[in-house]
């Protein structure tokens, strides 16, 4: 079994590269700031001018972003994987991250932008269309009380493109001077938010985080058979509510502030997983940190490649999730029903 | 906006200096006389730093944007970003392009443009890139800028200028805004004066010409025309056309080419984009059976000209007007 001791060790092992690509995110950038004026802008031993401007208002509240939306999204895809027990499932396959997306446009297009307040509006539609497009999965998958893998996969294709569609339909309608905006967030792109709204997103992000968090225990005992984790006292339809809610929280509050990045569900909590095995209490704290430091690392590519433009972090991650989640079906989960 | 103008006042204070370098006349060093020499220079000196503080007070630059957003710095504009192709354009045509310490990947023209800094695309900005250039003021348009991206801008302590013209009219007014920004307002007036003189000319030219009925085609997959508020629509009647999409409430519906097709155009303008020199749509069109394809009068023509709401659209109407109306303009 499990010891504290050893989800402490792990996390601080994880804590390692998380912690040197902050410093490296920081570095880098389309204007040229010295890792000299960078260490003396953080230290505070330079303020004022338009370098620590760069490096406080833009560069820092991005690399917090990433880091925020990354951890949300790997933990969001194990615990999907965990009440679906389907180690393919993740907020982009299973459509959950179309519906959230849908819930956002017609949010935008209504009128909310991201400001605090209104962005409160944009999570409210984003965790609607969540529900909705995750409730439909669910309901179409379910077979005999059972979540067969292909089935679970198909529902989730076919509500993604419903909802996919449904978005090219608010898009058709919409005036074309908005368009651009809605583009550009659907293409799924980090940007630095101002301090209140980042609060906000580090807020809402920590109750989605959390409903999973303190259920990692009885994630466990679900994974024995329900009625053993019954005898064990876990109310297993409770439990599962609880994370169904919270990934679906998780999800959409990700999809508001940064738009729709697909596969960092999937790619974290599997190499978790790879690496040190499948015990809830440290997977998903695990995935947390990893997913952090894989998005901010997805980010940092998609900030420098092509600068001074930048391409969207969503085709980073699709272009190394789509090859891992092949890799995935052809190797380790050929033989499954 | 307010606030980040006053903040940059003081900023400005150490780098504005027009004759400062010449305050201190060098003193004549070792001399029985440095001392006194010396507080007479600095006593010299502070008389200048007082002559320019309220030379810099009393140039406190003041004006309004095309949505009436008021911008106030503590000095006329002398580093400008330009998010917009056409506002590049203008700023060219004025001389004023000293000013202009960055535009975007899309600003090729006059060539000249291409050396400036380039800041990135138009929806996609790089903000490290404009907080580093310094810049006084940025000018976005709120037809081809993201409300987010001038957001951000605001917030980082730049004033964001809009400058956005959606007819001839409205042009001018961008023309004499930018003018006013740039500092070269004398520049502004015959510029203006001379495009609303070649837009009379062709007016006159093409008044006593009957109207063919005019197709203008923004994009064809899918097909994108001009409606009714769209200024293309005013440059196709100025030029002694009809355009028949002009009803369209929209400005700029997607149409199906079976609705086209019924409306008979007898010209067809396709706009390019890019440099392709054989137009690929074109072939899309020669099959249909409509009075254009017929008397051989589809027309390629620079999407920039048209679209770029800048000087050039009046190239644009000329060139329209010519092909509208081949006799008049023998």
């Amino acid at each position: 079994m499990i010891t504290l001791r050893r989800v402490v060790a792990v996390l601080a092992l994880l804590s390692i590269p998380l912690l040197l690509l902050i410093g490296g995110a920081l570095l880098v950038g389309s204007a040229p700031v010295s890792p000299r004026a960078v260490l003396r802008i953080l230290t505070g031993a330079h303020t004022g001018g338009p370098e620590a401007t760069v490096i406080l208002d833009l560069r820092l509240p991005r690399v917090i972003v990433a880091a925020l939306a990354g951890a949300g999204l790997a933990v969001a895809g194990a615990a999907f994987q965990a009440i679906t027990r389907n180690p393919l499932a993740d907020p982009s396959i299973l459509g959950v991250t179309s519906g959230a997306a849908f819930g956002v446009v017609l949010a935008q297009l209504v009128g909310f932008a991201l400001t605090p307040l209104h962005a409160l509006g944009l999570t409210a539609f984003a965790f609607v269309g969540a529900l909705l497009a995750a409730g439909a999965v669910f309901l179409i998958a379910r077979t005999n009380g059972a979540l067969p893998i292909q089935t679970l996969l198909l529902a989730g294709v076919i509500v993604g493109l419903f909802f996919s569609a449904a978005i090219t339909l608010l898009i058709s309608l919409a005036d074309v001077n908005r368009l651009g905006g809605v583009i550009h967030w659907l293409l799924g792109n980090l940007s630095a938010l101002s301090r209140p709204t980042l609060l906000l997103f580090a807020a809402l992000l920590a109750i989605g985080v959390g409903l999973i968090l303190t259920q990692t225990r009885q994630l466990n005992l679900l994974l024995l058979g329900e009625e053993s984790a019954l005898q064990l006292g876990v109310d297993a339809e409770r439990v599962k509510r609880q994370i169904f809610i919270g990934a679906s929280l998780t999800t959409a509050v990700v999809v508001t502030f940064t738009g729709p990045i697909g596969f960092v569900g999937l790619i974290v909590p599997h190499t978790i997983r790879l690496l040190f095995g499948g015990d809830h209490r440290l997977l998903i704290p695990a995935s947390l940190v990893a997913g952090a430091a894989f998005l901010l690392f997805a980010d940092t590519v998609a900030r420098n490649i092509i600068a001074p433009s930048e391409m969207a972090v969503g085709v980073v991650t699709a272009f190394s999730g789509a090859p891992f989640f092949v890799y995935l079906l052809r190797t380790r989960y050929r033989s499954l029903p | 906006m307010t606030a980040s103008g006053l903040g940059m006042r003081d900023q400005k204070f150490g780098n504005r200096d027009p004759g400062f370098g010449m305050r201190t006349p060098n003193p004549e060093p070792r001399t029985p006389n440095c001392v006194s020499a010396i507080s007479m220079v600095s006593a010299i000196s502070l008389l200048f730093v007082l002559a320019l503080v309220s030379s810099a007070w009393g140039q406190a630059f003041t004006m309004r944007d095309m949505v009436g957003r008021e911008l106030r710095l503590s000095h006329p504009p002398q580093r400008i970003i330009s998010l917009v192709p056409s506002v590049t354009e203008i700023i060219f045509a004025l001389g004023g392009e000293e000013t202009l310490v960055g535009v975007t990947d899309f600003c090729d023209f006059p060539p000249a443009a291409k050396q400036k800094p380039k800041v990135g695309s138009m929806l996609d900005p790089s903000l490290e890139i404009i907080v580093a250039s310094r810049p006084d003021v940025v000018v976005a348009t709120d037809s081809g800028n993201r409300k987010e991206t001038m957001a951000e801008i605001e917030r980082l302590g730049i004033p964001v200028f809009i400058i956005n013209p959606n007819n001839l009219g409205e042009l001018m007014t961008a023309i004499a805004k930018l003018g006013e920004l740039t500092g070269r307002k004398e520049a502004a007036t015959p510029l203006i004066a001379g495009l609303t003189h070649r837009v009379d000319r062709v007016v006159q030219a093409v008044r006593p010409s009957p109207r063919p009925k005019v197709l203008y085609v923004l994009w064809s997959e899918p097909l994108i025309v001009p409606g009714r508020d769209s200024h293309l629509s005013e440059l196709i009647e100025l030029a002694g056309g009809a355009n028949v999409t002009a009803s369209d409430p929209h400005s700029y519906p997607r149409y199906s080419l079976e609705a086209l097709i019924t409306r008979a155009p007898e010209v067809i303008v396709l706009a390019q984009h890019g440099t392709g020199k054989t137009p690929r749509s074109k072939a899309r069109w020669e099959v249909l059976d409509i009075p254009a394809i017929r008397n051989g009068r589809v027309h390629a023509v620079d999407g920039n000209i048209f679209h770029r709401i800048g000087p050039r659209m009046v190239d644009g109407l000329e060139l329209l007007a010519r092909l509208f109306h081949p006799e008049a303009f023998r």
